[in-house]
């Protein structure tokens, strides 16, 4: 975090600028914000002020960044995606920041398209077989349907965002993944309208414009559990058919199979160690090497979960770290070193586990069917939660 | 001169001989001179010619020269001396000393006597009795005191090296043992081997007689006291008659063996024993000799046969009733569930989340969707309704379709009221907003409902042992109802369509029925030989029946091969209230009151002639007894090796 939004007012007419946010260095203290404004105002009156700043009532005293480290002022947000058909977002302290409605039915996966600056984009996927694109403000904390994503035939199920943040995949019941395009537009796709259905029920609510699938991937035989990049130009997904495959996006055509002998959950991909892991309905996480074309080579089992594996995700910066969350109410922290037993089992949750995910500060975090959301710190040898 | 030593007997007579061999004139002379006169001569036993130049022949005991004596006789001399001198005969020359000896007569006699080969002694007997001091016998007193020899208890060197040596030839080759001569083969021949096999077989069908049973502590003479009759043992005893009697005799108990009488029953005794000989048996006991696990047969390890549900995953958890029935959509994403509270819940298989709850009022007996993927429809029996809902848990084509396929009739004529006793309504108000579209209203209380493979048709059954109107089939295209049956074949227990062919399975108490629905008659009928049949399931591929019944049994049917039970297990420990194929994996599984699901592997060959392998995989525990009850129903999975159970305690589980 070197950059920070912020932006400047004050009741003191002379001393108004505009109303439009800055970016300003994190390590910027009293006399850094002073010079700003001494500049932004030059035209305007010549002498030189020395201003005081208040962030949100509190006088700063010391560089913005340890200032908002100790008010607990947070830039990271997380979202989640709920059974009550809404999304929320959250900030790392728990507090909630804002209540994305808009599906008429479950939300099954979310995603951020774009998470810096005052304006994220957002993705939510539901049972209602939509995917919608949303824009938040966040300063202003108003959020707005930017793209409604239509032409799954059954609930999707996850989504995934390609590291570039112009396009992503969505995995849905219907055996099929689709690629879209994550840039909002003003314009309205074309689409086909099916001749025998009601004119009446044209007109229902819809939240934003209708976007159709840049491409449409097909050759799973039972629902698409999982999906995400590999690349830029891989996609990987994992499916209740057993099986994991790898798809060129380029060509749309499908590059390896990996075959195991049980329903996937969930996979994860990590660059750091290349590696893929996969939580099936067995207890095992297991780690899969995607380069190899023959496939279905696992290269370790992690055993130590009791239920089904719903989740699993490797540290973002951590070549051997991987947290996996499952239905008998545990999420494990694992070493892959030390495959034999996690390094913590964090046992908050009172019920089933359904997601698992890691910040860029090294936050660990977990969703369950007891309508929480846990995170979790580990630094060095301690994990509390 | 000669006495014999006593040293050996043997050596005794050969140096006899040897004296009386060597007994020359001259020996004989010198003995004789030694007791006549002692002129010896100290030259000792030398050839007497060395001293034939000399004047003297040798010397004395005193060292003086003994000198040869005057020879003037010459053969003329010698001769008249042979003719005139008596004693010439007995007359020695003497070589050491040159001097003639006159023996004696004493000394002729013993001349005479060697030379016949006598003893010299006249007195010694030759013939005495000889004293056998080395026999074989053991003396108290041994003759020597000698102790025995080391080589008398040591193994021989030589004997050693000998034996060594023929060993190493024997290794080398040099030797060759011995050719032993094959004689065998022209000896003998087998006397039977023309004969017939079955003489033969009649040869080898000796029996041999009984054997007398082994005395006992009864027959000793000296019994240990429990043996003995007491007094009432001894009447009864006497009172019997012999052929009852337990023991032929009564114990007796002696002091000592002495005293023992004769045994009065030997001969009766004898006879007996002939007369069992005599009319013996004549009949072979065949002992089978089985090894009791060669019975058992060979079945793959569950190990080999994967996938198959091992371990519960998901609880469902919502119902307050204990849940009737449970059926999954045809897509594998939807649960619903039927249950005593009066609701139907629809959950989320993968999350176990209940998505929606009707209430329908009433305790719900079974739940089914529609297995045709392109419609999505539950029926549910409740009490003498069945209703028919909407959930509008798919695609919007799909839903769109399964109510087009509603609303159909709606455009046609009106309803066929082919009879009047079942009643088409529709739902209305709230009612459509909960999902429930139809309702086909029955004159009695419906048990089950199941669903045609193609969606159209559905089959309730209400049993009543008193009247034909057991079973309707309806047409939801066409809001139609009709009863297939008019007779009464028994109270029908469940019902199921065949999934490819237009058959009818009708599960009566005892026995399943197959009708043709097209030619309209029956095709056969299944004897399970059980007593109250409460649950059926029919095999995807058609050929083959499950079905489970209240007393614990689970029968296969194989339909190409019999009409009785091609198989029966026996697993469950109480009533089996529901069975399930799976449809695309070969498992099937029953649920029982036990509280235990046992799942089962059923490969389907479709050679004709290797009948089906059915393996006990896996019994599954979830359910808590509750009222006596277990599990409830069973069902699997369409696509995944997953099964589901109800139970009586309000749950279902999911087992994977």
């Amino acid at each position: 975090m070197s950059q920070i939004q912020a932006r400047f007012f004050t009741e003191d007419k002379r001393y108004v600028v505009d109303d439009v946010p800055f970016s300003i260095p994190a390590a910027s203290e009293v006399q850094d914000l002073s010079n700003v404004i001494n500049k932004l105002l030059e035209a305007k009156n010549g002498n030189k002020v020395d201003f005081d700043f208040l962030v949100r009532g509190q006088f700063l005293r010391t560089s913005l960044s340890t200032h908002m480290a100790t008010e607990g002022i947070s830039t990271v947000w997380i979202l989640t995606g709920s059974y009550d058909k809404t999304a929320r977002i959250w900030s790392t302290e728990g507090k909630p920041a804002m209540t994305v409605a808009g599906h008429t039915d479950v939300v099954k996966d979310v995603a951020w398209v774009k998470r810096e600056g005052l304006t994220s984009l957002l993705l939510t996927a539901s049972l209602d077989q939509t995917v919608l694109l949303w824009e938040w403000n966040s300063e202003r904390n108003k959020v707005k349907a930017r793209h409604c994503c239509r032409g799954h035939a059954g609930s999707v199920d996850t989504i995934s965002v390609d590291p570039t943040g112009t396009k992503f995949c969505s995995g849905s019941w219907d055996k099929m993944l689709k690629i879209w395009s994550a840039v909002p537009t003003d314009e309205q796709d074309e689409i086909e309208e099916p001749a025998d259905r009601p004119r009446k029920k044209q007109k229902t609510q819809q939240l934003g414009l209708t976007r159709t699938p840049l491409m449409t991937l097909s050759g799973h035989s039972e629902a698409v559990s999982s999906v995400l990049w590999c690349d830029s130009e891989e996609v990987c997904s994992a499916s209740w058919d057993h099986t994991i495959r790898i798809w060129d996006v380029d060509t749309g055509g499908m590059k390896t199979t990996l075959t195991g002998s049980k329903v996937f959950n969930c996979i994860s991909y990590s660059p750091l160690c290349r590696r893929l892991a996969s939580g099936s309905t067995d207890r095992h996480i297991r780690l899969w090497d995607p380069r190899t074309k023959d496939g279905s080579l696992v290269l370790l089992s992690l055993t130590s979960h009791t239920g089904w594996v719903t989740a699993v995700k490797w540290a973002p910066s951590h070549a051997h770290q991987l947290v996996s969350g499952s239905l008998d109410n545990l999420v494990k922290l694992w070493d892959t070193r030390s495959c034999k037993a996690p390094l913590y089992d964090l046992a908050a949750h009172e019920d089933k586990v359904f997601c698992v995910d890691w910040t860029e500060s090294g936050l660990m975090l977990s969703g369950g069917a007891d309508n929480k959301l846990y995170t979790y710190r580990y630094s060095a040898q301690q994990a509390e939660a | 001169p000669v006495t014999p030593t006593l040293d050996c007997g043997s050596s005794v007579h050969s140096s006899l001989v040897g004296v009386d061999t060597r007994l020359s004139s001259e020996c004989v002379a010198l003995g004789l001179q030694r007791l006549s006169s002692d002129i010896r001569n100290t030259v000792g036993n030398i050839p007497m010619e060395w001293y034939k130049d000399f004047p003297h022949i040798g010397y004395n005991l005193d060292g003086k020269k003994i000198y040869k004596p005057i020879r003037n006789k010459d053969e003329l001399d010698d001769f008249l001396d042979k003719m005139e001198n008596p004693e010439y005969w007995r007359t020695v020359h003497d070589k050491q000393t040159g001097s003639d000896v006159v023996l004696s007569d004493d000394q002729v006699e013993l001349v005479n006597r060697l030379q016949r080969g006598q003893f010299g002694d006249v007195n010694f007997n030759e013939c005495e009795p000889m004293v056998e001091f080395f026999s074989s016998d053991v003396m108290i007193h041994p003759v020597t005191n000698r102790p025995a020899d080391k080589r008398s208890f040591i193994p021989s060197l030589t004997e050693k090296e000998k034996v060594s040596k023929l060993v190493h030839a024997i290794k080398m080759g040099w030797i060759k043992p011995r050719r032993v001569e094959d004689d065998g083969r022209g000896r003998y021949y087998n006397l039977w081997a023309s004969e017939d096999s079955s003489i033969l077989a009649r040869h080898k069908m000796h029996l041999p007689a009984p054997k007398i049973p082994l005395p006992g502590h009864h027959e000793s003479y000296n019994p240990p006291p429990e043996y003995l009759f007491t007094d009432e043992e001894r009447a009864l005893w006497e009172q019997q008659d012999p052929a009852d009697r337990k023991l032929p005799f009564v114990p007796r108990k002696y002091s000592s063996l002495r005293q023992v009488p004769a045994f009065s029953q030997f001969i009766h005794e004898r006879f007996e024993r002939c007369l069992d000989l005599y009319l013996c048996p004549r009949q072979r006991k065949m002992r089978v000799n089985v090894n009791p696990e060669d019975l058992i047969p060979q079945l793959p390890k569950p190990k080999d046969l994967q996938p198959f549900p091992t371990t519960r995953s998901l609880v469902y958890r919502g119902h307050s009733g204990l849940v009737r029935s449970i059926s999954v959509s045809p897509s594998g994403q939807w649960l619903a569930s039927g249950s005593d509270d009066g609701s139907v819940r629809f959950w989320e298989v993968c999350s176990s989340r209940c998505m929606k709850t009707v209430q329908v009022g009433g305790a719900v007996k079974s739940v089914a969707w529609n297995p045709n993927p392109s419609v999505c429809l539950l029926a549910v029996a409740l009490d003498s309704v069945v209703l028919i809902l909407s959930p509008s848990l798919a695609d919007k084509q799909v839903i769109l379709s399964s109510e087009r396929l509603l609303s159909a009739q709606q455009e046609g004529e009106e309803p066929a009221e082919g009879n009047g006793s079942v009643v088409w309504s529709e739902a209305e108000g709230e009612e459509l907003n909960q999902g429930l579209r139809l309702k086909i209203q029955h004159p009695k209380a419906v048990h089950q409902v199941v669903w045609h493979a193609k969606g159209d048709y559905l089959a309730s059954v209400m049993p009543d042992n008193t009247s034909h109107l057991q079973v309707y089939i309806h047409q939801l295209s066409r809001r139609r109802s009709q009863n297939p049956f008019s007779r009464n074949k028994g109270l029908v227990q469940c019902i199921s369509f065949h999934p490819i062919r237009p058959y009818f399975f009708v599960a009566t108490q005892r026995s399943i029925r197959i009708y043709n629905l097209v030619k309209q008659e029956m095709t056969k009928k299944l004897q399970t030989n059980s007593k109250w049949i409460s649950s059926m399931a029919v095999h995807p591929g058609g050929d083959h029946v499950i079905c489970g019944s209240y007393d614990c049994k689970l029968s296969w049917f194989d339909l190409d091969l019999s009409t009785k039970p091609y198989k029966m297990l026996r697993h469950h420990k109480k009533a089996v209230r529901g069975v399930a194929y799976h449809r695309l994996y070969p498992l099937f599984a029953s649920a029982s009151d036990d509280g235990s699901v046992i799942v089962c592997h059923g490969t389907v060959y479709n050679d004709l002639l290797q009948n089906p392998l059915i393996v006990p995989v896996k019994v599954l525990r979830g359910h808590v007894m509750t009222h006596d009850l277990g599990v409830l129903d069973v069902t699997f999975h369409p696509t995944q090796p997953w099964v589901f159970s109800s139970g009586a305690d309000a749950t279902i589980c999911l087992f994977t």
